[in-house]
């Protein structure tokens, strides 16, 4: 099977005629040839971007160029954020790269606008983290949506948005802007309340309770333990959140959880008495504790 | 007309920043500009990390026109050494040509910060307070360090080897700055620092990262005695009983700093000197801790793992620790150089200390890199002082008469720190 997978591909790749990167670049600069043509040629250029100048500010600029198709411009900008993966490679390619990335940080396109902001908010770069915050409090500003915006933000602890996101999850603009501030809080050491309270309560969401599961247990993993344990042993709890208890005490339960012998007994019962995942996770938990 | 330094914790940025250009104006309040780069400043409490970095990169800046003084060159070559900051770089580059007279002790902490951003260069904007560039004209952290390095001419002879290797991968926009670096280096005689052992990074004589107490200019711990401390295994244990009794080696750090040249860096260094302490038979008699700025976050298990992923010896005389309170009643009695906001540390320097027996501070090493052998040595004369070996100091002079450390403030009221 293998052998014949191997086999297609050199087929198909035998069929593409081979092109020099000097061919390649000059098809995907040209706007008179067709979109598939250019994307495919942005494709096999990323090695040759940084090997000589002109072929990156070629490849800038068609990213910079508002009058060229979206495609296109997605496509030079796939082949830029490739050619970055070699950190040495890249080293004179980068700062033309990230001051071009922060120029197209406010284009016309929300897609570009998105995916721009993505990677400068991966370097952690303080003038995206500024424009995401700025479009947080301002939404009239915004460049992308509130929840990619705090999906963002969380990629850098220091970025300042623990404020924006606790008025968030008080006044959320919607229930996915919600989620995502309540993801980047579990960072938050001082938000442990805030999740204890949502964990136990029983009309939220099942997986805003999970992610609030999680994040007790990035911030106060005692607490977590205690919870799971009462959600247990409450014979009116959500099967997701008996699972979400029982994983919980499965991996960090400890030797308080196998003395437990209340909670033996009702995972016990769950385990011969319940739908099919609890009973899943009563038997690995049982399995865990040795009974 | 102007606010005064010790009364701006709520000034807003563009406050900041015309105070600080009022300070630049002003040759009597130099003092007050190089005051703003302590990190313990109140005005930088609860502030986010990228308003630190706009905020201390505009003080740098405004040192451009102030002249760097020597008080404030300690902080010019911390951000070159443990600097990852594109922005901060490139100014503190900057600053450091305004420094009245080029060393060849500077090559070094250029020549490290090369190695630090040559792969983060982007382009930064110098124009206005706060502002990005948002294109690649103007200037970078790399651009500014070989102009810098051209200040510097033949004082960065020593390390012209490693500037002429850069030729093979920096832009092309930039091989001008770079021929014209390594033109001013070759245009006179080499010119050596005094002394200088060729290690990076020794600092400028006259200059200290270093503090050192005399037995009777020591300040007592009574303030943190009863300071309750969790470990790496959850067991709880007060300031007095882990630190009294024997001498110790203290750093802090915490487990979220993402400049791995700083805390990442501090606590591997820790492992190497409870090595040197092994090797010498002193593992027993001298305790080692790495305390954590980040107690809320920093829970017992991730300080294991953080210690235990850069080879720290863990157990009852070598421990990693959190507060579980008082941890503003340990910043103060450290006077450590960090700001928060909320819980999290917004900036931080790198800081260790040797403690005498007593849990007293004997010595700081701070802003610089510190030397593992050098600590160590430090702490082995705490153990003579314990066993009566050594004369007690009651007075200490700086020993030169130069520039010491700011750690450990309380010190400062009952006599001077001896400078090493």
């Amino acid at each position: 099977m293998a052998k014949k997978r191997q086999a297609t591909k050199r087929s198909t790749s035998a069929r593409r005629p081979k092109r020099s990167a000097r061919s390649a670049m000059s098809v995907a600069t040209n706007a008179r040839k067709t979109v598939k043509e250019r994307v495919a040629a942005l494709a096999e250029v990323p090695v040759a971007v940084c090997e000589r100048d002109e072929n990156l500010q070629a490849v800038l600029k068609v990213l910079r160029d508002k009058d060229e198709p979206v495609n296109v411009r997605l496509a030079a900008l796939k082949s830029l954020q490739t050619a970055s993966f070699s950190v040495v490679a890249f080293e004179s390619c980068r700062g033309d790269y990230i001051g071009t990335l922060r120029e197209v940080a406010e284009d016309s396109d929300p897609e570009i606008r998105q995916r721009v902001l993505g990677i400068l908010a991966r370097e952690k770069d303080g003038y995206a983290q500024k424009k995401l915050l700025e479009g947080l409090q301002h939404p009239e500003k915004a460049l992308v949506p509130a929840e990619k915006a705090l999906q963002l933000l969380s990629y850098d602890v220091h970025a300042d948005a623990y404020p924006i996101a606790r008025s968030i999850v008080s006044k959320p603009p919607n229930a996915a802007a919600r989620r995502e501030a309540l993801r980047l809080l579990a960072a938050d050491a001082s938000a442990a309340p805030v999740f204890e309270k949502l964990l136990r309560d029983k009309d939220e969401l099942a997986e805003i309770r999970q992610i609030s599961a999680s994040a007790l247990q990035a911030l106060k993993p005692e607490k977590l333990r205690a919870h799971a344990r009462e959600m247990l042993l409450d014979t009116s709890e959500y099967d997701d959140i008996q699972v979400t208890s029982l994983t919980a005490l499965t991996q960090f339960g400890g030797e308080a959880v196998a003395k437990d012998e209340a909670l033996m007994k009702r995972v016990d019962r769950l385990r011969g008495k319940a739908s099919t995942k609890v009973k899943q996770s009563a038997r690995r938990f049982l399995d865990k504790y040795g009974r | 007309m102007m606010q005064s330094v010790a009364n701006m914790s709520g000034m807003s940025e563009p406050q900041f920043a015309a105070l600080v250009d009022a300070l630049a104006a002003n040759p009597d309040q130099r003092e007050q500009l190089t005051d703003l780069l302590r990190e313990n400043q109140p005005l930088y409490d609860q502030r986010g990390a990228a308003t630190i970095v706009r905020m201390r990169g505009w003080v740098l800046l405004a040192l451009v026109r102030a002249g760097v003084a020597d008080s404030a060159l300690l902080f010019v070559l911390e951000e070159l050494d443990t600097g990852v900051d594109p922005y901060l770089i490139a100014a503190a580059a900057r600053a450091l040509r305004s420094y009245p007279n080029p060393s060849p002790a500077f090559a070094p902490f250029v020549k490290r910060a090369l190695t630090n951003i040559r792969y983060r260069d982007e382009p930064v904007s110098f124009e206005n307070y706060g502002e990005y560039a948002v294109s690649s004209a103007g200037t970078s952290p790399v651009r500014e360090l070989l102009a810098t390095l051209t200040w510097l001419g033949p004082h960065a002879h020593g390390i012209l080897h490693e500037i002429e290797s850069l030729r093979g991968g920096i832009s092309k926009k930039l091989l001008i700055d770079l021929d014209r670096a390594v033109e001013a280096i070759r245009s006179g005689e080499q010119v050596d620092a005094p002394g200088a052992s060729g290690t990076c990074c020794t600092l400028p004589s006259g200059l200290s990262s270093t503090s050192s107490w005399g037995i009777g200019s020591r300040c007592g711990c009574e303030p943190i005695e009863s300071t309750v401390f969790e470990d790496h295994d959850g067991a709880e244990i007060t300031f007095d009983k882990f630190f009294k009794g024997h001498p110790s080696i203290v750093v802090f750090f915490y487990t979220r700093c993402d400049n791995p040249l700083k805390c990442s860096l501090t606590v591997t260094k820790l492992a190497n000197i409870q090595k040197l302490l092994e090797a010498r038979g002193l593992a027993d008699q001298i305790n080692t801790a790495a305390i954590t700025y980040d107690p809320a976050f920093d829970l017992p298990e991730r300080l294991r793992g953080y210690g235990q992923n850069r080879g720290v010896r863990l157990d009852a005389r070598h421990r990693m620790l959190r507060t579980i309170d008082g941890l503003d009643r340990l910043r103060g009695h450290f006077n450590l150089g960090v700001n928060f906001i909320e819980s999290l540390v917004n900036r931080h320097r790198i800081e260790a200390y040797v403690l005498d027996a007593d849990g007293r501070i004997a010595a700081c090493f701070e802003r610089i890199h510190w030397d593992e052998q050098q600590v160590v040595n430090r702490a082995i004369e705490m153990l003579k002082e314990k066993s009566g070996e050594t004369k007690s100091e009651t007075s200490p002079e700086p020993a030169d008469g130069g520039l010491a450390a700011e750690c450990g403030e309380c010190h400062h009221q009952p006599s001077r720190p001896t400078k090493s």
